[in-house]
């Protein structure tokens, strides 16, 4: 450890330097009760010093195993089997323990997924960002505590001297990430393992982390391992990438090489089956290219490639060959890979896709057009809404303190917000954690009761009426939720949940209601042997499916969809999408789709709403809303969702927002969002109206006119 | 702070009051009385009604409770004509012998306990885990009669090393004085509450071994022991903290049956005797003392939380 590895030797080509960290055929099982999963199955990986590499995958393909094996952090009952880590040079397997730990604790660093609940709840931040120092170096109380503070400063931490002394619980998700990795770099290491950094914060919160790590990359001249599920994130920060899938690195290359032209069916596969390479400008989506069935169990033996059953371009040979990586930079182990473009210009196969040289631009023949174009289904103005929400407002009360536990003041959760849907249509609500669009969403299905407002469905008001007819009319509106397995009886069978809503709601005899369970399992498309099972049988997207059969079984015109696919892996989440379009097609269902993830929404909305602290800070078409925003909190929140087409991640310096959300206790006044807002004047602290023609906005200074043919009383961009 | 303490204050006097109300209106409502229990058999109608009247009894139950309330008040908890003595004078006599076996066995307890169940839980089901499990379901289903039993058999009949009998003395110091009579009692009762508090200390360190900030502490390249005792223990004696809450009645109204078993004169023993000998005052004098035990014992826990984790706020509508 006598050389020092400075960041003049950034971007170093894995040919000339030697590698920082090596893994050579690493094998890690997992001991289980019910047998031994082969978490990684021969993973070889090299990180050269100063060089990002992004580990990008599902759940369960073992990105996460990897990141814990280099640090010998497996989960009890997990070992490394076979294999090499070489860690400059040295290998982790064959050093004493107490060696190992002091690699671990002074040359690498690690940042994990849950920052909620990665922090020690009971230990001050100053303590725990300073005990690798006063552990590994002996470094005193009072020098631990200044470098703390120091190193806190330095991951933009706001007032760090006062931070030290505070307690997790304290800070927000961002601020203890923050932390988190202030505490990984305190050291100094030369690498920084990052596993799924990100993916518990807000698009906006998760833009600066990601960009922290970058510059401090630079800075510190350590190599980053960055493991992620989302491919946008990879895309924007890595230099090279390894796409893994069942335990096996199936594809490695360049970043810029392997989003240009893909060659593992798998990563082609995965990146079509995001909603952003089936957004067209013209509105019309297309239909996700979703992919079949679930991973391989990894506890059984495996032959072939294992992507081979879900994989459309499968052969015999596919199922008996075992394929290797093939040598060179851009490496994969695919039997039939995607032609490269060079070949492709003579013509593929006709079942073939050609060749993603653009992924965004999948050819149309490949894929079956959406069903019906979103924007072809016009508004009909004499068409009544199914939803009509005005001026809803809920406030939750906060009590104070003493005997008489006086309300003391009110969490604006809601305020003032107003919005319709049509029949058939799906109106999109997304805002970061907080902002109320679930609260939104909660009340307009009635299980909350608003604070003020009126929730008028089919004309009806159901604020004005009982409880009895209130619930009939909730017949109409349905709920589907994030976590269908939480949401479900672990007790009941899902025959009996989805005879639930009809029993309550008295429909039908017991073989009318059979019959129709029959019919709903048969619309998401699981087969009737699932009426017999139990919740924890079925996988995430079969969840949603059951969830989604569940809300339909009454013949709802509008479920309100609250983050419907936010817990699920990209090529289930299209499954899932599709189905849900195929349905609202079939069925002329209205959606309320509710979700943090703007290219989701942006993919099934034909109407977006985006919330701000409990207000509706713009309204209009989707595409509109996405492509020119007029708010600047909604440019902030486009401009921060990572993409994978390289023209949209080089757009990188729009609108960025600083700092944290206000509290919803105290609001600022005027303009919700001036406290952020980099335009912020003067005006702003008297309340903007939402104005407007069919594209509304909330804002005194909006970013762009309203486009032309409808009539904008708001001012223009100055 | 000084408001939550208020407030919480306040809800105890409430518990307290309706638990004199209840424990009046019962023993009232019991057949027999105390006249016949304190006269004997041989006392006339005309002297059980004298008796009463002059006790009282003969009154509406109201009024009674009312003098009863007034009496206490004053620090008067009334006079035990069985025992001859009044029952301030009778718990003072036995409370401190009482707190001295209980905290003794409280204090071994948790002193063996948290060990055992940090060793369980950092030895998760390997041999360690396995033989004190076995262990401690066996103390925990044994009766404490027969445990005690076992014990005065064992140790002073078969292997005479310990009295069989507690120490008689009347004050604290002379009950001290002589230790090996407290050993017997003393471990009965402490082994039983080893093996319950050394199974929540275990399943809570489990627990939190598997949270992801031990994790983060692996990450930063932590020895092992540095992993359980800075990072893991302090989370994960929370439970014990509501255990020792729960067990501070128990230092007040003393151990039944093994002060019975050892002939040890405390508080267990003191109410045993009164309930069979229908001894309202003392019954009542007990219950009032136990019920506050029970509310300031959850008050103390609650506040224990407060200062151990720096997530509990301590607020006004805390219940």
């Amino acid at each position: 450890m006598s050389e020092s590895i400075g960041p003049t030797i950034r971007h170093a080509s894995s040919a000339g330097s030697r590698p920082l960290l090596e893994l050579r055929d690493l094998d890690t099982d997992i001991a289980l009760r019910r047998g031994t999963v082969h978490a990684l199955d021969g993973v070889s990986l090299e990180v050269a010093p100063g060089q990002t590499l992004g580990i990008v995958g599902e759940s369960g393909s073992g990105k996460t195993m990897t990141a814990l094996s280099i640090m010998g952090l497996l989960p009890s009952g997990g070992r490394v089997a076979g294999g090499q880590i070489l860690f400059e040079g040295r290998d982790l397997r064959s050093l004493p323990p107490d060696e190992v730990r002091r690699i671990r604790g002074v040359r690498m660093g690690m940042v994990f997924q849950d920052p909620l609940t990665s922090l020690n709840p009971t230990m001050r931040i100053g303590a725990q960002v300073a005990e690798p120092l006063r552990v590994h170096e002996r470094v005193g109380r009072a020098e631990a505590r200044e470098r703390a503070v120091e190193i806190l400063r330095r991951v933009g931490m706001p007032r760090p001297e006062r931070i030290v002394d505070s307690y997790p619980h304290e800070l927000s998700g961002g601020m203890r990430q923050r932390v988190a990795i202030a505490m990984a770099l305190v050291c100094s290491p030369s690498l920084l393992i990052a596993d799924e950094p990100t993916t518990a914060l807000d698009v906006t919160t998760q833009r600066q982390i990601l960009e922290l790590i970058d510059d401090l990359r630079e800075e510190f001249g350590m190599a980053v391992i960055l493991v992620t599920h989302d491919l946008g994130v990879i895309a924007g920060r890595a230099d090279r990438v390894a796409v893994m899938y069942a335990g096996r690195v199936v594809e490695t290359a360049a970043t810029e090489q392997l989003f240009q032209a893909p060659r593992h069916r798998y990563t082609e596969a995965l990146m079509r089956a995001l909603p952003e390479s089936a957004i067209r400008d013209s509105g019309g989506h297309d239909r996700l290219v979703s992919i079949p069935g679930l991973p391989p169990d990894l506890s059984g033996p495996l032959t072939g490639c294992r992507f081979a059953a879900r994989c459309s371009f499968v052969s015999d040979d596919c199922r008996t060959t075992d394929p290797s990586l093939t040598p060179g930079a851009h490496q994969h182990a695919c039997l039939h890979p995607v032609p490269t473009p060079a070949v492709a210009v003579t013509g593929p196969v006709p079942a073939q896709v050609e060749p993603a040289a653009v992924p965004a631009q999948v050819q149309p023949a490949a894929v079956q057009p959406a069903a019906k174009p979103a924007t072809t289904a016009p508004a009909e103005v004499a068409e009544l809404p199914v939803l009509s929400v005005r001026n809803l407002v809920k406030n939750y009360p906060v009590h104070g303190r003493g005997l008489l536990r006086r309300t003391a003041g009110q969490v604006s959760a809601v305020a003032d917000v107003s919005f319709e849907v049509r029949p058939g249509e799906t109106f999109g609500l997304v805002g970061e954690s907080g902002c109320g669009k679930s609260t939104v969403g909660r009340l307009s299905v009635g299980l909350e009761r608003p604070s003020a407002g009126q929730i008028v469905l089919d004309g009806t008001d159901l604020t004005d009426l009982t409880g009895r007819e209130r619930r009939r009319m909730h017949r109409q509106v349905q709920l589907m939720f994030q976590d269908s397995y939480a949401a479900m009886n672990p007790r009941m069978r899902v025959d009996a949940i989805l005879a639930e809503p009809l029993e309550i709601q008295k429909v039908g005899d017991n073989s009318e209601r059979q019959a129709r369970i029959a019919t709903l399992l048969d619309q998401v498309g699981l087969s009737r042997r699932a009426l017999e099972r139990y919740p924890h049988e079925f996988s995430g997207g079969q969840l949603q499916r059951i969830g989604l059969a569940r809300s339909l079984a009454l013949h709802p015109r509008l479920i309100v969809g609250d983050e419907p696919v936010s817990a699920l892996d990209v090529s289930i989440q299209a499954q899932v999408l599709n189905l849900m379009r195929d349905l609202q097609h079939e069925l002329g269902l209205a959606y309320i789709f509710i979700s943090h993830d703007l290219s989701v929404v942006d993919y099934m909305a034909d109407r977006i709403g985006v919330m701000y602290l409990g207000k509706l800070v713009e309204i209009g078409p989707a595409r509109e809303v996405v492509r020119a925003a007029r708010h600047p909190y909604t440019q902030a929140l486009v401009d921060a969702v990572p993409s994978i087409t390289p023209d949209r991640a080089a757009t990188r310096d729009g609108t960025t927002i600083r700092g944290e959300l206000p509290s919803a206790l105290d609001p600022p006044t005027g303009c919700r969002f001036r406290t952020r807002c980099p335009r912020a004047a003067d005006i702003c602290t008297t309340e903007p109206p939402l104005v407007g023609g069919l594209h509304q906005v909330a804002c005194h200074l909006p970013l762009r006119p309203e486009p032309t043919g409808t009539p904008t009383p708001v001012q223009a961009l100055g | 702070m000084a408001r939550y303490l208020i407030t919480r204050l306040g809800q105890a006097l409430i518990v307290v009051v309706l638990v004199t109300v209840i424990a009046f209106l019962i023993l009232h409502l019991l057949p027999g009385g105390a006249a016949r229990a304190t006269l004997g058999k041989e006392a006339t109608l005309e002297q059980l009604a004298a008796f009463n009247h002059e006790m009282g009894y003969d009154r509406p139950l109201i009024q009674q409770y009312g003098m009863y309330v007034q009496r206490l008040l004053q620090g008067d908890l009334g006079y035990s004509y069985q025992l001859n003595q009044s029952v301030l004078e009778a718990i003072e006599q036995r409370l401190p012998k009482t707190m001295v076996l209980s905290l003794l066995s409280t204090l071994l307890a948790v002193v063996l306990a948290i060990p055992l169940g940090v060793l369980q839980a950092v030895r998760r089901n390997r041999w360690p885990d396995y033989a004190i499990t076995a262990l401690s379901l066996l103390a925990y289903a044994t009766p404490i009669f027969f445990l005690g039993l076992m014990m005065i058999i064992v140790f002073s009949q078969v292997w005479p090393i310990l009295p069989p009998e507690a120490p008689q003395g009347f004050t604290v110091a002379e009950v001290l004085a002589d230790p090996a009579g407290l050993v017997l009692p003393t471990a009965t009762l402490a082994i039983v509450t080893i093996a319950v508090y050394a199974r929540y200390v275990r399943s809570s360190m489990i627990d939190n071994l598997n949270e992801n900030y031990v994790r983060t502490a692996r990450s930063k390249g932590l020895s092992e022991r540095r992993v359980v005792l800075r990072h893991t223990l302090r989370n994960g004696l929370f439970p014990v903290i509501t255990l020792l809450g729960m067990y501070l009645p128990a230092l007040f109204s003393g151990a039944l049956v093994v002060e019975s078993l050892f002939n040890f004169p405390g508080m267990g023993q003191l109410f045993w005797q009164a309930a069979l000998k229908r001894d309202f005052p003392i019954l009542l004098g007990v219950t009032v003392i136990i019920s506050i035990a029970t509310v300031v014992g959850a008050l103390i826990a609650d506040l224990l939380y407060a200062t151990v984790d720096p997530r509990v706020r301590l607020r006004g509508s805390a219940t």
